[in-house]
């Protein structure tokens, strides 16, 4: 009876279970669709206002229109699954119309058993136990404190994983070790080409702690060596860390004058956070991050003098060539998410306040130590109706003159995102 | 002095022996609740004040006393996203996101009434003790004590029918009583291989006034998994197991 007629297996009940529901297909087939417009507030004096906008003039504030199309897909078979994650993203702003195809992941997996997988293709491996910053994760590009949970794009790589579960005080170990080739046509962004790197990972389960040891040589990038842990102190308290070694780390920056210099140094990063959870369902998020490979204040400030003093040459001659060469600086250099050198990300949220479902307002707060300048962003989220997530943020960034925020391009932004999951 | 001396340990021999009664009563619940390793299908709905509901379908794999693990299969915003316990450590891993992260048993991944220690459950002798059981014609009432303090809810009642030793209704309440959600048992179905439990779980709670959430389960199968599959690096492979 029940094999012919599934569907009825509940139609007695008030509630429905359709056993389609629960089939599993070889294939799947998934995404959203993103609409982004946003709003900014220039900032005219910023020296990255001058630097990006030297030629234009958009006015007090500029509208821009954001939009991504994320298609996501699998094929399994026996041990074998294919994966891809394709990314569409399209921006109309006051830089004119772009937008960039990209394929996020596309790989091979092979589970001859539960404890053995290989991975072969582009993917993103994700590692670090930060929120909002990780500079642990050797192999993954950098995330967007501003958008943590923002998918990013992987390398391609060929990886396994080897788990072994054991009973006592450790739990699991695994290992994970990656070969990262980089070429002209082959992650070419990852760092310096015609090298094969090698990177590793082993996590350890010990005494209730995630500890993971990472590993990344190979010549593309400066070997680093790092680790993290994540352990929940109480159910509702949590503290995670991480810590990297970079080996002969090169720093490059200029000063006032536009002259060039390396500095050659081992650089050491560490992040110290806490999740915690109030009886009411408030999560605090608090991380200190320290950037050993970030640019001193008086570096920063060198930088931005240096952008002032080529914009008044433009505008005094017409010459753009010291602002050109301040644009090539900040592309991986000054221009890098949080550039400096310490950090703290202070995240409050709120879930279903007045018993909203689904409802979570949030203020998020990342504020450089060195400089004093911070952003804060209120956020409301809703994902009430099914498949729908719906997100009002807005950012306002304070600080003196050739401070981080205080010279970024915009004093505000809002933004409204709606995202339709398919 | 002697006679007060044996009335006191026929006291203490009484309480202990109760207790021993009580926990074999639990184990008795657990047992016929689920096997103790299991795959199985769940829906969980939750009921807005005004009708509209929201549901999450989830895929449970369970394996002894202190592992467990689901992945959600819909709605579309939620695929993939996966979740698991072992012990009283929980982690979240959202594809998009990546890596695991560490949740806490009073959150919710789905919002609503039931809470992830709801979700992800344990068999109830891996987190309380019974300390007290009370019995009727028709049923027993244990009165359950966790074991530590990391456990969701400090005490729970437990209403078991005698007959079918399963559970008819359970409060959890905090360690000052306060109630904070009844889960309540409802339509008991065979699902095969000797497994017949209650079908639906109902909740509700006065910190969720006129909200409810519903657990409805479509298949639970006694299935044995590697140790493996339980650990942060398997997550994102849970629906392999399917």
């Amino acid at each position: 009876m029940i094999a012919l007629f599934p569907q009825l297996i509940f139609a007695e009940s008030e509630y429905s279970f359709d056993l389609d529901e629960i089939e599993k297909k070889p294939y799947s087939f998934g995404g959203y669709l993103e609409a982004r417009p946003a709003l900014l507030g220039f900032d005219r004096g910023a020296s990255l206002y001058k630097l990006k906008l030297y030629n234009k003039d958009e006015g007090e504030t500029a509208e821009e229109y954001n939009a991504v199309i994320q298609l996501d897909s699998s094929y399994e078979k026996g041990i074998a699954k294919i994966n891809t994650k394709i990314n569409f993203d399209m921006q109309e702003s006051y830089f004119g119309w772009s937008d960039a195809l990209s394929i996020f992941e596309g790989y091979l997996s092979l589970k001859p058993s539960s404890s053995f997988t290989i991975n072969a293709g582009k993917k993103t491996l994700k590692w670090g136990k930060g929120y909002a910053w990780t500079p642990a994760a050797f192999v993954d590009r950098t995330k967007n404190p501003d958008d943590p949970n923002l998918s990013l794009e992987g390398f391609i790589s060929l990886s396994a994983d080897y788990i072994k579960s054991y009973s006592g005080a450790l739990k699991t170990i695994s290992f994970t070790p990656v070969l990262i080739p980089v070429y002209d046509d082959v992650n070419n962004d990852f760092g310096e080409t015609d090298h094969v790197n090698f990177a590793g990972k082993l996590y350890l389960l010990l005494y209730d702690t995630d500890i993971d040891f990472m590993v990344l040589a190979g010549g593309s990038k400066a070997s680093r060596f790092g680790f993290d842990f994540s352990r929940n102190i109480t159910s509702n308290f949590e503290i995670h860390g991480e810590f990297s070694f970079i080996n002969n780390f090169e720093k490059k920056f200029i000063n006032i004058a536009g002259d060039s210099f390396i500095k050659e140094y081992d650089a050491k990063s560490y992040l110290l956070g806490i999740r915690y959870l109030t009886e009411l369902e408030t999560t605090f998020i608090v991380e200190y991050y320290h950037n050993g490979t970030g640019f001193t204040e008086g570096e920063m400030e060198d930088y931005f003098s240096f952008i002032n003093a080529a914009y008044d040459t433009y505008t005094a001659s017409g010459n753009d060539s010291d602002l050109q060469k301040a644009l090539n600086l900040a592309e991986g250099n000054y221009g890098r998410i949080n550039p400096m050198k310490d950090y703290i990300y202070a995240r409050v949220s709120q879930k279903e306040p007045f018993n909203i479902l689904y409802f979570t307002p949030s203020l998020t707060g990342i504020f450089n130590v060195n400089d004093k300048s911070f952003s804060l962003s209120p956020e409301f989220l809703y994902t009430g109706i099914t498949n729908l997530e719906l997100r009002f943020k807005t950012s306002f960034l304070y600080g003196e003159r050739r401070s981080e925020y205080g010279e970024k391009l915009n004093d505000y932004r809002a933004e409204f995102r709606v995202r339709y999951y398919f | 002095m002697i006679k007060i001396l044996c009335v006191f340990m026929s006291l203490i021999l009484a309480v202990s022996a109760y207790a021993l009664d009580g926990n074999e009563l639990l184990e008795q619940v657990d047992r016929n609740l689920n096997p103790e390793s299991y795959e199985s299908y769940k829906k969980l709905i939750n009921i807005e004040p005004d009708g509209s509901k929201k549901e999450f379908v989830l895929f449970t794999v369970k394996k002894g006393k202190d592992k467990v693990a689901a992945m959600f299969i819909s709605p579309a915003s939620e695929q993939g996203r996966s979740t698991l316990r072992l012990d009283e450590n929980m982690w979240l891993y959202i594809p998009n996101v990546g890596k695991p992260i560490r949740i806490t048993s009073l959150q919710s991944v789905v919002g609503g009434v039931f809470n992830n220690a709801d979700i992800l459950r344990l068999d109830y002798t891996s987190e309380y003790d019974v300390e007290q059981v009370e019995e009727n014609d028709d049923e027993y009432l244990l009165h359950l004590k966790a074991k530590t303090n990391t456990v969701a809810y400090d005490k729970l009642k437990m209403w078991v029918d005698r007959d079918n030793m399963l559970p008819s209704k359970i409060e959890s309440l905090t360690e000052d009583s306060m109630l904070i959600k009844t889960l309540y048992f409802k339509e008991i179905k065979d699902f095969g291989d000797g497994i017949v439990r209650p079908s639906v779980v109902e909740t509700d709670s006065p910190l969720y006034k006129d909200y409810k959430s519903v657990m409805i389960f479509a298949e639970i199968k006694e299935k044995e998994f590697d140790d493996e599959v339980f650990t942060l690096t398997f997550m994102p492979n849970i629906d392999s197991l399917r």
